[in-house]
């Protein structure tokens, strides 16, 4: 049994009077890549924002690495070594690319290390070397969460938080980033704790799936058995046999089994 | 008389106020068949509201006229299609307007009308139209009307599918389905050219013959379908004024599957009589909100219902500040006060009164509002055992609860508690339509009178053993009676458990007291040939969820937090709270927590959401087991 890095324990944030996660306990294994998939409004970005200290919850505890994070100043949980993709990239758009870059680096004190790293990313994303000297904000949505994944890299994480990579981009620039994300954790043995809505991507990309609604965690398993599941294939993988018509549109009902 | 009837349906103040809910004997609307009593009905109520759901939000009413109009035409849809007097029609939905609509459409056709729950799975509605040898059968929607095509070629004698609602279906083209609006319009276009066939239909309906088929839900082999006369119906219609009258002031909400008898008879077809306006909920899930929106003022539930306000307002109360909680606590203490001495048939005096009054602004109020019953004049339980710890707590908060026994056999009550003496845990006196009384031999519950039905279609074997040569009903019940002629059920004849120490236990008593827990929502006592009593166990999954949550208890799934420490030890702390009313031999040694989430389409659950007893016990037989090892 390989060990935790990040354990969740009754996690419950709220946004004044919503209750946006209400009880969420998981665990991400040390070099697996976790994900939790769920519909809008779940509560899947609460999770995250709520892990990486944006967010503090109103109840449960959050670990890492076998230390208590929870409601930690962000600043410090980056420095130990838990970096957070947020949605929608949010780069910084008037800096440089290489700039962006070493905003990432900014806790480390490494130079070799730092350059090294910066190399990698040019290597798994070519096209931000050629960027290199522009503008964040004048790159294209992918190119952005290229970015934004490599400045993440940059400070030599244990664990990414990501959230929703492929939003807005087109599903063949949904597979590469799936396909370096998945690189990323092999090659650097990075744990990552992904975040999505499209569940075909993310199933297939992951090891360890978590499946949420309305703020609770419904099911649990490994993603090679995610798949297989009923309510999995209707809900999430838009599979559904067309039924006696030859076309179905009133939905099963749920059970999570 | 306006004002009298307008002083008759406001709630009452307090339990000491119980004087107006009087049995009403009189036939208010005169008639021996169905469809003569709605037609007659229609005639008398005019403009006046019956029927009132809700299209994209919005209350629509309907109107007796309007509703008139509706049926006119849909039964001479039917009768265009061929539909000929005795053949049957089966209704395959949820509880809407449309089911009422088509079921006195049948009926004043002079046909049969048979319900089917919408949670029966294709082969289930297989079999129920073939056994009632169906030739039109009404749908809801696309989902339900997709069962009805998976067997459609093995129903040879189904001419006909009729769907409610067609979202989704615009592009479907089988000669074998048609609207129900295109029904309508067959109708209205063989009404001009037929304009007094209804009425000679209606006319002809004798109240003899068959009107209904209630299928029971088999715990064991195929459902059953009891066959319900007219006369039976009106007979029985007319009884349920006399338990406790109701009328065109009130409102009721209609929401419990109309193929079961409860609803059937006790909503539809007493407000047809009664003129009570039925205000019909969006779907299943949204009782909650539309208790609230509707405020009965009478209100017929079955026992899972009543379990789940009343945790409901636990939850709620949980979240509530000190001074609340407090406010609440003293509130429910000065019910509980009242509703003692009441129960006990003593006066309340003016003091307790007075504290009443400020019980009920301080918190009671709050509480009735909650739940959606601040109008209610009285509660009516019934189809399943409750337990009566929480009819004292509807008590308290000055609501009068009303037990009801009887069975889809005995046409729904046989026995009724009146609201001049309750008696919590007691099924009250025979109903005065019929005879109830005690095998001598074996303590069974048997029942005598025109409201006992005809027989189960095409078994008669099955017919006699239920109904004896002297016409009594054998229910099946154990129970006992008092001195003042109140029942009470001891249990099922068949669930009785003799353990292998020869010790006769009735699971239900036990089973009740688990079940008042907010935690526990169904509970099956084992221990038949067994050295000690174990149970089965259904958690209420919102209650424990919360529980979980406020003691730091982690948990993903369901299955995870049935198996959480803390959760069993939670529910070991109920079993111990409920072997201390017992004797030794009577405790429950061992249990387990059911792990999967039970929904009404799982076999487990009937309809009515109580797990099926034989079932439970057959499906889990391994983890019974275990528990004996």
């Amino acid at each position: 049994m390989t060990q935790e890095i990040l354990q969740l324990l009754n996690v419950e944030s709220a946004y004044g009077p919503i209750k946006a996660i209400r009880g969420v306990s998981l665990k991400v294994r040390q070099g697996e890549i976790a994900t939790v998939l769920g519909s809008n409004g779940a509560g899947k970005t609460t999770i995250l924002k709520t892990i990486s200290g944006i967010i503090d919850p109103r109840k449960g505890s959050i670990e890492f690495k076998g230390e208590a994070i929870t409601a930690r100043d962000p600043a410090h949980i980056v420095q130990r070594g838990l970096v957070h993709v947020p949605e929608g990239r949010e780069v910084f758009p008037l800096l440089s690319v290489r700039d962006n870059l070493l905003m990432g680096a900014y806790t480390r004190q490494d130079r070799d290390g730092v350059a090294r790293d910066m190399e990698t990313v040019y290597g798994y994303f070519p096209i931000l070397r050629e960027r290199a000297g522009q503008d964040a904000g004048l790159l294209s949505g992918g190119q952005q969460q290229m970015l934004a994944i490599s400045r993440a890299i940059m400070a030599a994480p244990a664990l990414i938080l990501l959230d929703e990579p492929s939003l807005g981009l087109s599903p063949k620039l949904t597979r590469e980033i799936f396909e370096i994300v998945v690189r990323i954790n092999r090659e650097r043995g990075t744990t990552i704790l992904l975040v999505e809505q499209n569940a075909n991507m993310a199933l297939n990309a992951a090891d360890y799936g978590y499946v949420l609604e309305n703020g609770r965690i419904v099911m649990e398993d490994t993603c090679e058995r995610l798949r297989e599941k009923e309510d999995i294939k209707e809900f999430y993988l838009g599979l559904k046999d067309d039924g006696v018509r030859g076309e179905r549109r009133w939905k099963k009902k749920k059970t999570w089994r | 008389m306006n004002a009298t009837r307008s002083s008759d349906t406001r709630a009452p103040d307090g339990l000491w106020d119980l004087a107006h809910l009087q049995p009403r004997t009189e036939v208010v609307v005169p008639g021996d068949t169905i469809p003569a009593i709605f037609w007659k009905a229609v005639e008398m109520r005019g403009d006046r509201t019956w029927l009132r759901q809700k299209e994209l939000g919005i209350w629509r009413a309907w109107s007796w006229n309007e509703t008139a109009e509706a049926v006119r035409e849909i039964a001479g849809g039917l009768m265009a299609l061929g539909f000929a007097p005795g053949e049957c029609a089966s209704i395959l939905s949820n509880t809407v307007i449309e089911w009422v609509l088509c079921d006195l459409a049948v009926l004043s056709c002079g046909g049969v009308a048979n319900g089917i729950y919408p949670t029966d799975a294709a082969s289930q509605v297989h079999y129920l139209c073939e056994d009632s040898r169906s030739t039109v059968l009404f749908v809801e929607d696309d989902e339900q009307l997709d069962k009805a095509l998976e067997v459609r070629e093995r129903l040879p004698l189904l001419r006909k599918v009729v769907v409610f609602d067609m979202e989704g279906l615009r592009e479907l083209d089988d000669p074998g389905v048609i609207s129900l609006d295109a029904l309508r319009a067959l109708g209205r276009e063989h009404m001009q050219a037929h304009p007094q066939a209804l009425a000679q239909r209606v006319a002809a309906c004798r109240p003899g013959d068959l009107a209904i088929l209630v299928y029971t839900s088999g715990t064991t082999g195929k459902p059953k379908g009891a066959m319900h006369s007219h006369r039976g119906l009106v007979y029985t219609m007319h009884g349920y004024n006399t338990l406790a009258a109701q009328g065109e002031d009130d409102e009721r909400m209609c929401f419990l599957p109309l193929c079961h008898i409860a609803e059937r008879m006790g909503g539809e077809y007493a407000a047809l009589y009664t003129g009570a306006v039925l205000n019909f909920v969006e779907n299943p899930e949204t009782v909650p909100e539309n208790v609230r929106e509707i405020a009965p003022t009478v209100f017929t539930a079955v026992p899972r219902v009543w379990e789940k306000f009343y945790s409901g307002v636990m939850i709620a109360l949980k979240e509530a500040s000190r001074l609340q909680q407090a406010a609440y606590a003293w509130s429910i203490g000065v019910g509980q006060a009242i509703a003692e001495r009441v129960l006990a048939g003593q006066p309340v005096g003016g003091a307790l009164r007075f504290k009443f009054r400020l019980a009920r602004w301080l918190a009671l109020d709050n509480v009735r509002k909650l739940i959606g019953i601040h109008r209610a004049r009285f509660l009516v339980t019934g189809a399943a055992p409750i337990s009566p710890e929480l009819v004292r707590w509807y008590l308290a908060l000055g609501v009068p609860m009303l037990e009801v026994w009887g069975m889809t056999e005995s046409c729904g009550a046989s026995t009724g508690v009146p609201a001049s003496r309750i008696k919590p845990g007691s099924i009250g006196p025979a109903a005065g339509y019929n005879e109830v009384r005690l095998d001598p031999a074996t303590g069974e519950i048997l029942v005598r009178g025109p409201n006992v039905f005809m027989g189960y279609l095409n078994l008669p074997e099955k017919t006699a053993e239920t109904i004896d040569a002297d016409g009594w009903l054998h229910t099946g019940d154990v129970g006992t009676v008092d001195e003042d002629g109140y029942f009470r059920i001891t249990d099922r004849m068949k669930d009785i458990i003799i353990t292998a120490g020869g010790k006769n236990i009735t699971p239900s008593e036990l089973e009740n007291e688990l079940k008042f827990s907010p935690y526990i929502t169904d509970a099956v006592v084992i221990g038949d040939a067994k050295p000690y009593l174990t149970v089965i166990i259904m958690i209420d999954q919102e209650n424990v969820e919360k529980f979980a949550q406020d003691h730091d208890v982690p948990f993903s799934n369901y299955a995870s937090l049935t198996r959480a420490r803390e959760v069993q030890a939670l529910i070991q702390g109920e079993i111990d709270r409920v072997n201390a009313r017992f004797a030794r031999v009577e405790q429950i040694k061992k249990f387990f927590l059911l792990d999967t989430q039970l929904s009404a389409e799982d076999e487990e659950l009937t309809p009515t959401m109580k797990l099926k007893r034989k079932l439970v016990q057959a499906k889990y037989a391994e983890r019974i087991d275990a528990m004996y090892r």
